[in-house]
């Protein structure tokens, strides 16, 4: 018997595995409690208060007998995809991950509810409602704007979008996706803002240098074209003309391990959070692929994709000087801030992107009164269709505006994002403060 | 919600932390800390000194791990064993040694002679005398043990236990709505019934250590309060599991308290065991990958809950036969196709219980670390040979640890368990008030993020506790069971529970991959109950305590028996042994020849 009652000691090592186990679970709950208590909106049920926008329209109120919207279906439409809904029918939107602000976490009582909250948002809610009046609801479109001075995003809208509260209406398709954060799409010419930067700070004398078209260049035999000859051109006038056959070049001399990490750098592949809310990852050939491949790749062609949401965090970062205030929703808080670009750089880019709007996109006639820097860019689907976009922001210290406008199968990139964006920046300069 | 409302909550929450803290200190001290003196069933009086007998099993031999160690070279290190049964009668098995054994002169072989009290032994050359405590002797030395539940006075737990109960049913009159509320209330007046039953029925039979049944009942409660926040409308039926349950606890205790029989059906309810796995492969259909159900006449039960406790009952042995391999082959191969059959049917987490029973059981059995080394191996193999071809068991091993970078799909279960447990904080957000037991499957799997929600972090590692101190128990009583059976049979039954909480507890909180099992007591799932509270009949087995369990039988004379061996042999030798006599004062000792 005194064998077996030795023996029987061996239960005690798993017991002691079971200790050492809830050890480490506690330890781990001191450590992450926080987050995981708070990673849920439904543990956030029972907090009441209200969203509010940047100049105080409630875009809901929660928590009450009634989880309510705004009254108004225009506003609630404009703005569903920054507010979601307390179903979870989209993902991404406040209310589906309202997790900080409405509640409390500490170790001893986990979460508690917070009374009559108030959460603002950066947003203005009437700057949406004019961006959705501009693109209309059937068109599939994603437009953000935001202060890159402060980090705060003005204006974000996605069509096709839904009133939260219509249950009779017919949903359309692909309503319920965010493409401003959820979606990734071809680039096109505005990627040559990326090779730029690239060639900037790699080729020594890329200012001296001149590029030469003649409207096809072939690359290992592989023909890269443009739309019209643009003969010898500076640097600044090949971004201005936007020539495929100048920037092609120019990847191909930087090599791929230089385009990749600049692409890496500055955040193209990375899956960006707004206020907790997942942004989509891009791509770009990382893998190694030729010299033709590598030359479509710098002109954003080729397998890149670009979230609307991380071209918006570039441009903010140009247009700063370089140093990206990251965007946010949630108003009121210390946002963080990150050197993304060489100062040098951006200021160049910036004067580079000023050039292309007063040279070559007629600036006095289609964006008047405006300091713009933009790019454009028709994104070529490979079907006949093309992606419109339009990305730039305002040199302006009154109006520091950064702004992305992407027309989905839109045409070319000047005569429909460019004029959007026209009238979105001129309602913005007007109307914002 | 209003104020008073809000403050009578808070207050429960409060209560029911004091409450369960003071439960489960109270039955750590009587468990565990209280004064616990073995048996003493007779005396081998040697040359060299006395040995008591503290158990009816008795390894003789020259190992430091013999009860009667006799360190001469011509001793096998395991000589013999001296047994005794329910009858009073005592033997001796030769188990294989070399230099043999002898009763008054005759010698056994492995099928073992009768002793009686003044007989002589010859182990390998050294004689030993016996002496069996008399009834009166025995009567005196059981009037000088602790009586269980002297210090900790187990009607005062069992009233803390009871004042528990009744704030959790408070807590969810607050947070029920009218229509479901009988049946909450009516849930938890029965429990509060059945366990004061229970206690008044050890009470008549003169037992009383309930600290085994508090803490399942402690449990069950958890359980019960589980079942109200997540599937109130099915109270009924938990109360009817819970009856059984407990009934079969008695049922299967009180089976237990002949060894004999116990050990005689052993081969009955392996086979009784190895058809209901059978008819489950059959007959079941899937049900989430795993086809662990049976229906009959519209209820369904887990065939392989009830082979958990034929597995333990089949797999405990008597010392006497542990010795012989024949033995140990037939439970290889009873476990072998215990696992198996759970492997096929899908249901991979008991067949990780079993398996891992398995190894404290071949443990107990055999104390070879090789043999459990081997079969570590062999699983390991197997394991792997599982994952390779079961796509889903490899998800869940590539999603451990990573449950948080997939949260809307493979992390689902596991980080809604770790958050609703995190937001739960210490007290909890009181019984019905979580939003955990909405999701699927939350009662079962992931029943300790439930308990965490609603009740807080202390409640749910008093939870754990309570099964550690059962298993504390169950170790600390094993070196006084009367046969080997009980020891095994209990180290055994807490062995299957620890592992059967570690993975549920550490699978929910994605400490180790999910394997969907349940905790012991808490989970909801009627076989799983009732399994639970018939492995506790083991544990109760083992407990030795004065007056302490009802499944020990207490003393009695021999002479109601049929026995015969005993009453010729008492009547040769004068007197009783009384302890503390010098046996060197007693009748002229005579070697005996060889």
């Amino acid at each position: 018997m005194r064998k077996i009652t030795n023996r029987a000691l061996c239960v005690l090592l798993l017991a002691a595995a079971v200790i050492f186990g809830m050890t480490v679970y506690v330890l781990n709950y001191i450590d992450y409690g926080h987050d995981w208590a708070l990673y849920f909106s439904r543990a956030n049920s029972g907090s009441t208060g209200q969203l509010l926008d940047r100049s105080g329209i409630v875009l809901a109120s929660f928590g009450g007998i009634d989880e309510l919207f705004s009254p108004d279906a225009e506003t609630r439409t404009a703005n569903y995809h920054v507010t979601g809904d307390y179903w979870g029918r989209t993902g991404t939107g406040i209310l589906s991950r309202y997790r900080r602000d409405t509640q409390d976490f500490s170790l001893l009582t986990g979460t508690t509810h917070i009374e009559n909250t108030t959460l603002t948002l950066t947003v203005d809610a009437r700057l949406n409602n004019k961006i959705y009046e501009l693109l209309g609801s059937d068109r599939k479109a994603a437009v953000l704007v935001c202060n890159y001075k402060t980090g705060e995003l003005l204006g974000m809208v996605s069509t096709p979008t839904v009133d939260p509260l219509d249950t009779e209406g017919e949903i359309p398709d692909g309503a319920y996706l965010n493409r401003c954060l959820s979606a990734s799409y071809t680039p096109g010419s505005t990627f040559k803002l990326v090779t730029a930067a690239a060639a900037i700070e790699n080729i020594p004398d890329i200012n001296e240098r001149s590029f030469y078209c003649e409207g096809e260049y072939k690359i290992a035999g592989v023909p890269v074209t443009c739309k019209a000859a643009h003969y010898t051109q500076t640097f600044e006038q090949a971004l201005s003309n936007s020539c495929n056959i100048a920037f092609a070049q120019m990847a191909v001399m930087l090599g791929q391990d230089t385009m990749v990490s600049y692409v890496t750098q500055y955040g193209f592949l990375d899956t960006h959070s707004l206020d907790g809310i997942d942004c989509v990852a891009g791509s770009y050939p990382t893998e190694f692929v030729g010299d033709p491949e590598l030359g479509w790749s710098g002109i954003g062609q080729s397998t890149d994709l670009v979230c609307p949401y991380a071209m918006l965090r570039y441009l903010c970062a140009i247009a700063n000087g370089g140093t990206l205030v990251e965007p946010h929703m949630i108003a009121g808080e210390e946002p963080v801030t990150t050197a993304l670009v060489e100062p040098a750089t951006a200021a160049q880019l910036t004067q580079m992107m000023n050039y292309n709007v007063v040279d070559h996109y007629q600036g006095e006639e289609n964006f008047p009164g405006l300091r713009l820097c933009a790019k454009t860019g028709t994104a070529e689907l490979g079907d006949g269709d093309s992606h419109s976009w339009f990305v730039g922001f305002l040199a302006d210290d009154e109006h520091p505006y950064a702004f992305v406008t992407l027309v989905e199968r839109g045409g070319y990139g000047i005569t429909t994002s460019g004029a959007l964006s026209n009238e979105i920046l001129q309602w913005a300069v007007a109307n914002l403060e | 919600m209003d104020a008073l409302t809000e403050y009578t909550l808070t207050a429960s929450k409060y209560a029911l932390i004091i409450l369960s803290l003071l439960i489960i200190v109270r039955c750590i001290r009587s468990m565990l800390s209280d004064q616990y003196e073995g048996e003493v069933w007779g005396y081998l009086w040697h040359q060299s000194q006395t040995f008591t007998l503290t158990h009816w099993e008795n390894l003789i031999g020259r190992s430091p791990g013999s009860d009667v160690r006799l360190a001469f070279p011509k001793i096998s290190r395991s000589h013999a064993v001296l047994t005794r049964n329910d009858k009073g009668q005592w033997r001796i098995y030769d188990i294989f040694s070399k230099g043999g054994v002898w009763v008054n002169g005759v010698k056994s072989g492995d099928r073992g002679l009768p002793v009686v009290h003044g007989d002589l032994i010859n182990i390998a050359g050294e004689s030993l005398r016996f002496y069996e405590l008399s009834h009166d002797a025995r009567l005196d030395y059981e009037s000088g043990r602790t009586v269980a539940g002297q210090g900790v006075s187990p009607s005062v737990t069992l009233f803390e236990l009871t004042l528990l109960q009744l704030f959790l049913l408070l807590q969810h009159s607050l947070t029920s709505d009218g229509e479901r509320l009988f049946s909450i209330a009516l849930a938890f007046i029965a429990l509060i019934a059945l366990e004061w039953c229970c206690y008044n029925a050890m009470r008549v039979i003169n037992r009383s250590g309930f600290e085994v049944e508090t803490l399942a009942f402690f449990l069950t409660t958890l359980g019960m309060s589980v079942a109200a926040s997540s599937t109130p409308d099915d109270m009924y039926k938990q109360i009817i599991l819970t009856i059984t349950g407990v009934v079969l606890f008695i049922l299967t205790g009180w089976w237990l308290r002949r060894l004999g029989r116990t050990a005689a059906a052993r081969i009955p309810v392996a086979v009784f065991a190895v058809i209901l796995m059978a008819v489950n492969i059959v007959l079941s259909e899937a049900v989430l990958g795993a086809r662990n159900w049976l229906e009959f006449g519209g209820f369904s039960f887990q065939p392989s809950e009830l082979v958990k406790v034929g597995y333990i009952y089949v797999g405990a042995s008597t010392l006497d036969r542990l010795y012989r391999r024949n033995n140990l082959y037939a439970f290889i191969g009873f476990s072998a196709f215990c696992v198996i059959a759970l492997a096929l049917i899908g249901d991979f987490g008991t067949a990780l219980i079993f398996f891992a029973t398995f190894l404290v059981i071949s443990y107990l059995r055999s104390g070879s670390i090789a043999t459990v080394l081997l079969a570590v191996t062999g699983a390991g193999l197997a394991g792997f040979l599982a994952v390779s071809v079961k796509p889903y068991i490899a998800q869940r091993f590539a999603t451990w640890g990573h449950a948080w970078e997939d949260v809307y799909d493979k992390g689902f279960q596991q980080t809604r368990a770790m958050s609703a447990a995190a937001s739960g904080g210490l007290y909890g957000k009181g019984a019905g008030a979580g939003w955990l037991k909405d999701i699927f499957a939350a009662n079962t799997d992931m029943v300790f993020a439930v308990i965490c929600e609603e009740q807080g972090l202390i409640i749910g590692l008093i939870m754990v506790l309570a099964v550690l101190v059962l298993a504390f128990f169950a170790v600390r009583s094993a070196r006084h069971c009367r046969s080997a059976y009980y020891s095994i049979a209990a180290c055994a039954a807490m062995s299957m529970l620890l592992v059967q909480l570690a993975l549920n507890v550490f699978g929910s909180l994605d400490l180790l991959p999910f394997t969907g099992v349940t905790f012991p007591f808490v989970s909801r799932g009627g076989t799983s109950l009732i399994s639970c509270w018939m492995l506790m009949a083991f544990i109760k087995g083992s407990d030795t305590r004065r007056n302490a369990s009802f499944v020990v039988r207490p003393d009695k004379p021999v002479d109601d028996d049929d026995g015969g061996a005993d009453d010729d042999g008492s009547g040769t030798v004068p007197e009783g042994f009384e302890p503390g006599d010098d046996p060197s004062d007693w009748e002229v000792w005579q070697p005996c020849e060889k």
